[in-house]
C-alpha cells in the first residue's frame, strides 16, 4: 500500500492517493490531504462541503450526487471547482476521507 | 521517442520502460491545440510506484502489479500464465472466443491493414509498442510454442519468444493499452481481431491469475454484485437519488415526474448505467419524462444489481460477465416485463443484447431493446411536440464503438438528432468507421497514478482531432456547442478531456446524452433544459 507523508505524519492511501481507511478520518486529515489537491487553507465553504461529504457517506457509505451536494451546500459547481481546484469527486471526496467514487461516474 | 525495436526485449529482466512519449511525438493536433510545446507536460510515475509495482512497459502503469518478492514467486506466477495459456485454447474452458481466437493466431498476414486503422497507434506517432500486432505477435508465438508444442522448425517457422515474469509483467499492462474498439478487426481483411486478443489476454490475467484493473473488478462486478451497483448504491441509496432527480426534474421542466420502481408486468424495465444516475442525472430524468409523455409503461427494478447495467466483465472476465448478465435477466423475469430496454450506455448494450445470448436461454431469453431504436419509435410517431428550433446551436454525434460498430445501432440516434438539431454536423469518419472517445473497455474510469495522462495524450488524442475539426467553424466562446455521446463511459472521457483540455472554459464545447436533446426540444417543457454550465 502506498504511503502518503506529511507534516511527519503517515497515511495508508489508494494508488489514487485516497485515504485507504476512511473511519480514520478527523479535521486534520483534511487539512493535512489539503496540500496534496491545490487547496491553500479552509475556509468555513470548505469545511461546508467537507462535512456534508462526511455525513452523507455515513449514512449511505457513498459519495452524495453533485447536484445534490450543490443543492445541500449551495453552491455552484463552479464555486465547488474554485474552492477544490481537483473538482468535487478527486479533491473535496479526498479532503473528507471518503473513498475514491467507483462505477462510471 | 524510445520505442522497443523487437518483441525480444519484453523478455528483458531490466524493468526500465520499453516506450517513452514526449509531447512532440504525438499526431499533430489542430487549432486550438496544435502547438505540443503548450501542451501538458506528463506526470512521472514517482519512485514509489516504480519501486512497488511492475511499470518496465511504457509511461504509465493501468493496473498496479506488485512485483513479486523473489524468483519462486516470479516462477509460479510464470507457471499459472502459461496453464491459463492453455485453458484460452481448449473447448471447454473457452467455449466463448475460442475459435476466432484461433483464427486470429493462425491466419495473420502481417499486412498492417489494421495498423493504419488504430486511433492508439496513430495518436501515439507510430510508436512500435502501440502497433496492433505487436502484441497479438506476442501471443502468437507463445500459442505456437506453448500451446501447439513447436520446436525449432516452428520457432524459424513463426518466431521465438522467451517466456519469464518480465514478458507476462509488461504483457499485463499492454493488454490495457487497448480500447476494444475494434476497428482494426473491422478493417482486417483476413477478419484477425486483435481487440480480441488484447481482451483474451485480460481474460487470463484474471480468470487464471487473479489480477485484473482494480476499478473493473474490485472496485466494479464485485461491488456491483455485492452492494448492487458498481457505484456502491445499494437499494435505498438508488431510490432516495432517483427521488431527487424526480423533484428537481419536475420543478426544472414544469412536468411533475415520478419514476416507478418494481412494477410488476410493466411492458419495459428500463436499465440505466447507474453512474448517469450519480453523476448525469438529467438523463435518468429525461428518459422519465420522455417515456411518461409517449405513454410508455415501464418500471425501474431495485433488485440487486438491476439498477446498474454496467457489466465490467465484458473487457476482462468472462465468469464475471455471465454473472451479472444474468442477475439483469432474472430482475426482468420475477417482474413479467415483456422486454428490457438500456439506457444510454454502450458497453452494457452489447454486453446484455449480444455478447449475453448464449447465456440467457429458456425463461431468460427475454428480449432486449436499445434505447435508441426506442426513443426513435417515438420520436418519428409524433407522440412529443417537439421544435428544433430549441436546439438551435451547433450538435455534433458521437459513435460509441459497442453501440454502433459492434451491434450495427447507426442510424435511430442519428434520425432523431437531424429531426430536432437544425445545426447537426458530423465527425469524420462517423458509423461504423468512427473512432472510440479513447475511454473504451473501462478506460474513462480508470485513473491510477498517471493514467489519466496516457488516455488524454493517447487514446483519447484521434478523438479530440475530430471534436476540433467538426466545430472548426464555430470554435468562437460566443457559440456553445454540444458533443451528443449517448454512453456514459464516453460521456466521462469527454468530461475529462475537455476539462484537461480547457476546451469548455475556451470554446464551450460542451457534451451530453441524446435524451437529454429530445426533453430541451419539447414544447410541454419549460425551455432551457440543457444547461449551459460545465457540468
Amino acid at each position: 500500500m502506498p504511503v502518503f507523508e506529511v507534516h511527519g505524519k503517515q497515511y495508508e492511501v489508494d494508488e489514487d492517493g485516497f485515504l485507504e481507511n476512511p473511519e480514520i478520518w478527523n479535521e486534520d486529515v483534511a487539512r493535512d490531504f489539503a496540500t496534496t489537491e491545490g487547496v491553500e487553507g479552509l475556509t468555513d465553504g470548505h469545511w461546508k462541503v467537507i462535512n456534508y461529504l462526511r455525513s452523507y457517506y455515513l449514512q449511505y457509505g457513498i459519495a452524495p450526487m453533485i447536484r445534490k451536494l450543490c443543492k445541500e451546500t449551495g453552491f455552484k459547481l463552479n464555486e465547488i471547482y474554485d474552492m477544490f481546484p481537483s473538482g468535487p469527486a478527486k479533491g473535496a471526496c479526498k479532503l473528507a476521507g471518503l473513498p475514491k467514487p467507483t462505477g462510471c461516474v | 521517442m524510445k520505442q522497443p525495436d523487437s518483441l525480444n526485449e519484453m523478455s528483458r529482466e531490466e524493468r526500465s520502460p520499453l516506450a517513452h512519449l514526449e509531447n512532440e511525438d504525438l499526431m499533430p493536433l489542430p487549432a486550438p491545440l496544435d502547438s505540443p510545446a503548450k501542451d501538458h507536460n506528463w506526470t512521472a510515475l514517482s519512485e514509489q510506484t516504480r519501486e512497488r509495482y511492475e511499470c518496465g512497459l511504457d509511461d504509465t502503469c493501468a493496473v498496479s502489479v506488485p512485483k513479486p518478492k523473489n524468483r519462486q514467486e516470479e516462477d509460479e506466477l510464470v507457471a499459472k500464465f502459461l496453464s491459463g495459456l492453455d485453458k484460452l485454447f481448449t473447448q471447454e474452458n473457452n467455449w466463448t472466443f475460442l475459435q476466432p481466437l484461433v483464427l486470429t493466431m493462425e491466419h495473420c498476414a502481417q499486412c498492417q491493414t489494421c495498423s493504419e486503422a488504430c486511433h492508439i497507434f496513430e495518436a501515439s506517432g507510430g510508436n512500435e509498442l502501440y502497433r496492433p500486432t505487436y502484441r497479438s505477435e506476442i501471443l502468437r508465438r507463445l500459442y505456437f510454442k506453448y500451446v501447439q508444442g513447436g520446436g525449432l522448425l516452428s520457432a524459424w517457422q513463426h518466431g521465438d519468444i522467451r517466456l519469464n515474469w518480465p514478458l507476462v509483467a509488461r504483457l499485463i499492462e499492454l493488454s490495457y493499452r487497448c480500447n476494444l474498439c475494434r476497428r482494426c478487426a473491422q478493417t482486417c481483411p483476413i477478419g484477425a481481431d486483435n481487440g480480441l486478443v488484447a481482451h483474451e489476454l485480460r481474460k487470463l490475467f484474471s480468470q487464471e491469475m487473479g489480477i485484473a484493473a482494480k476499478e473493473l473488478h474490485d472496485n466494479g462486478t464485485m461491488l456491483q454484485l455485492k452492494a448492487g451497483s458498481s457505484t456502491g448504491m445499494n437499494a435505498e441509496a438508488v431510490k432516495d437519488n432517483i427521488d431527487f432527480i424526480d423533484e428537481d426534474i419536475s420543478e426544472k421542466t414544469g412536468i411533475a415526474v415520478k419514476t416507478p420502481w418494481d412494477v410488476e408486468g410493466a411492458d419495459v424495465l428500463l436499465i440505466h448505467n447507474a453512474g448517469e444516475i450519480l453523476a448525469w442525472p438529467e438523463n435518468p430524468g429525461a428518459f422519465a419524462l420522455i417515456l411518461d409523455a409517449a405513454g410508455i409503461s415501464w418500471t425501474l427494478s431495485s433488485e440487486l444489481a438491476a439498477y446498474d447495467s454496467v457489466n465490467y466483465g465484458l473487457w476482462y472476465d468472462d465468469a464475471q460477465f455471465a454473472r451479472v448478465a444474468v442477475k439483469h435477466a432474472e430482475a426482468a423475469r420475477k417482474l413479467k416485463v415483456k422486454k428490457i430496454v438500456l439506457g444510454e450506455c454502450g458497453h452494457a448494450h452489447k454486453a446484455l443484447a449480444v455478447i449475453a445470448d448464449r447465456v440467457l436461454t429458456g425463461e431468460l431469453a427475454i428480449p432486449r431493446e436499445s434505447s435508441m431504436t426506442l426513443l426513435r419509435d417515438i420520436v418519428m410517431s409524433g407522440r412529443l411536440t417537439l421544435n428544433p428550433s430549441r436546439n438551435d446551436f451547433p450538435v455534433t454525434l458521437h459513435d460509441p464503438c459497442n453501440l454502433v460498430r459492434l451491434m450495427g445501432v447507426v442510424e435511430p440516434q442519428r434520425e432523431i438528432v437531424r429531426a430536432i438539431c437544425p445545426r447537426f454536423r458530423e465527425m469524420e469518419p462517423h458509423g461504423v468507421d468512427n473512432f472510440c472517445c479513447g475511454g473504451g473497455s473501462g478506460f474513462a474510469i480508470m485513473s491510477g497514478h498517471n493514467f489519466q495522462d496516457w488516455r488524454f495524450h493517447v487514446s483519447g488524442r484521434k478523438k479530440l482531432e475530430q471534436i476540433l475539426n467538426a466545430f472548426s467553424d464555430c470554435l468562437e466562446p460566443e457559440t456553445p456547442k454540444y458533443i451528443c455521446a449517448p454512453c456514459s463511459n464516453c460521456k466521462g472521457q469527454f468530461r475529462d478531456m475537455l476539462a484537461y483540455y480547457r476546451l469548455w472554459d475556451k470554446h464551450r464545447i460542451l457534451y451530453g446524452g441524446l435524451v437529454e436533446l429530445i426533453v430541451n426540444a419539447m414544447t410541454d417543457v419549460k425551455p432551457g433544459f440543457i444547461e449551459w454550465e460545465w457540468h
